[in-house]
């Protein structure tokens, strides 16, 4: 997680903590869950069921269905259409279950 | 007894907003759904919460939808945000709208429906495009907008407007762009010489185009006549490789941002019968809409994006005059003030579709863009390349829902969004038929993941 692809303008925003495969993290509030997993670092969030190849979010939009994470317990969740909140939960499919 | 919307809007961007004002003003009951957070649609993301830096960096065109957001909050319409749709069928009081609301599937009634849910990326097929590290110009248009998130370095690919635009507010925002790839082809500027009086009427744009054009040729690295793209890289992205004039060059980056143009989401319109024709202009399906928005559909309109790619300006004014005609059931019971606004919507909405045609035309994907190498994957659900799509194809498959059947093509979580054009393409190329004789992918509820708890404890409104 040292090289970012991405970095952040928001400088002194409010910040949200969630929890991402178990580990606490503080997040900007009011950011997708699909952009908080970038802006901690994590740009692939999936193996591909079929070919378990990384994959990561493509459209951030609602259209490509590459971001489908696991919130709070609920499976194939779009985390391009969700915003974070205090204490939510989720689990990328790069290790475990696949959404 | 469930409660029976006058009027339910799909979309709260600037179609959808435009519409629900002109529609509540009038007195109906009027119910927005919309699948993000906040109106806005994508063009206007988040305007109402961007912060003075995204601002900045977004320029004028963005904080100009401003005004109609205001109005749009302001309107004495029900809207329901993060209402992910999975779908609508016909009904005796006119439609049913289903759609998960905080999790829980809601059936909403109304009598008229309109559908303003936007466009998507025309999905850009090249090998590699799967990988992480790739993703769209839109996407990384919606993090800035929503996210501040901006890359440190990246390498746009592809062609259209927003590919320009997005070049610009990186550039504004210090992101360096190593190369601007663009593959418009050079003959385009031929095609699109006639289509130069059409984009004369919109004088503004026309120079805005233009000046956004020649900055970016001469501050970015900007290659032009560019094909055979191909993204390196084992699990992550690591370079791309391109053609250009038949000799092949490398770069190394880790992200790059894809842009082909927009297409219409017209899979509401489909599930309910709406009838579809191939704009050869736009090099898309389309659902058939008269100016008003009226569709084969009684009682349906589809306004904006939706139905026509156009921009936001257009989709405000046929938004509005789709809002205007809804409340009026026609036009004979208008006043002589609305009847001019009419006249007026519908002449601006002609006339800006009829300028759309020089930028449509400019940015018409090249040719080397539907003939994807064998190895491509098309179907990136279920990881389906373009050379098990040709095969199938080849060996006389009636299109491309048989292809479905054979090859689990269009078949995964996005349901054919992401391949269903570029089948189309495949199969017309295999077959040696022109792409408006394939029929498009047949679409079927669910629209959107839905568990068989959810649909259990389906409540009605």
């Amino acid at each position: 997680m040292t090289d970012l692809l991405f970095s952040c303008l928001l400088k002194d925003s409010p910040m949200c903590p969630i929890t991402v495969n178990g580990v606490e993290h503080q997040v900007p509030a009011r950011l997708s869950v699909a952009a908080a997993l970038l802006y901690l670092g994590n740009l692939a969030i999936r193996k591909h069921p079929v070919s378990s190849e990384a994959r990561a979010p493509f459209c951030y939009m609602g259209v490509c269905f590459e971001c489908l994470v696991i919130i709070d317990g609920q499976h194939k969740q779009r985390a391009c259409l969700r915003e974070v909140m205090p204490h939510m939960c989720i689990e990328t499919a790069m290790v475990g279950v696949n959404p | 007894m469930s409660k029976v919307y006058d009027y339910l809007v799909i979309g709260a961007g600037p179609a959808g907003m435009a519409a629900a004002i002109e529609a509540s003003n009038a007195g109906l009951c009027v119910l927005v759904l919309d699948q993000a957070e906040n109106a806005g649609g994508q063009i206007y993301r988040n305007l109402g919460q961007v912060g003075i830096q995204q601002a900045r960096v977004l320029g004028p065109d963005y904080l100009v939808g401003k005004p109609l957001l205001a109005e749009f909050m302001a309107a004495n319409c029900d809207y329901q945000p993060m209402a992910q749709l999975w779908h609508i069928e016909a009904h005796e009081k006119g439609f049913l709208v289903v759609a998960l609301v905080h999790g829980e599937s809601i059936t909403y009634v109304t009598s008229h429906l309109l559908l303003a849910n936007g466009a998507m990326e025309r999905p850009m097929a090249i090998p590699g495009w799967h990988k992480p590290g790739v993703m769209t110009a839109g996407a990384g248009q919606i993090l800035l907008k929503t996210a501040a998130l901006l890359p440190k370095q990246v390498v746009l690919a592809g062609s259209g407007p927003l590919l320009l635009l997005l070049a610009q507010q990186y550039r504004a925002a210090g992101v360096i762009i190593t190369a601007l790839l663009d593959t418009t082809p050079k003959s385009n500027y031929w095609y699109a010489t006639p289509w130069l009086m059409a984009g004369l009427t919109t004088p503004k744009q026309l120079l805005k185009g233009l000046w956004l054009t020649l900055v970016q040729r001469i501050k970015t690295p900007y290659i032009t006549g560019v094909s055979g793209i191909e993204v390196l890289g084992e699990e992550c992205v690591t370079g791309v490789s391109y053609t250009v004039a038949g000799k092949v060059y490398d770069i190394d980056c880790n992200l790059i941002m894809l842009h082909q143009g927009l297409i219409p989401e017209t899979q509401m319109g489909q599930l309910l019968g709406c009838t579809q024709v191939w704009s050869e202009n736009q090099q898309c399906w389309q659902a058939r809409v008269a100016v008003a928005g009226q569709t084969s559909v009684p009682g349906l309109q589809i306004a904006g994006d939706a139905g026509t790619i156009g921009g936001a300006y257009v989709a405000q004014f046929n938004g509005r005059l789709a809002g205007i005609v809804r409340a009026n059931s026609g036009v004979a019971t208008l006043s002589l003030q609305k009847r001019l606004l009419t006249l007026w919507l519908c002449l601006r909405v002609k006339q800006l579709h009829w300028a759309r045609g020089l930028v449509d035309r400019l940015y018409r994907p090249a040719d080397w863009l539907s003939e994807p190498s064998s190895d491509t994957i098309i179907c990136r659900c279920e990881q389906v390349t373009a050379g098990a799509v040709t095969a199938i194809a080849s060996r006389g498959c009636a299109g491309v829902n048989q292809l479905k059947a054979y090859t689990r093509a269009g078949m995964g979580a996005c349901q054919g969004r992401q391949c269903g054009l570029n089948l189309a393409y495949l199969v017309a190329h295999a077959q040696q038929r022109p792409v408006s004789e394939v029929e498009p992918l047949t679409v079927r509820p669910p629209l959107s993941p839905i568990n068989l708890g959810q649909l259990s404890r389906q409540t009605e409104l």
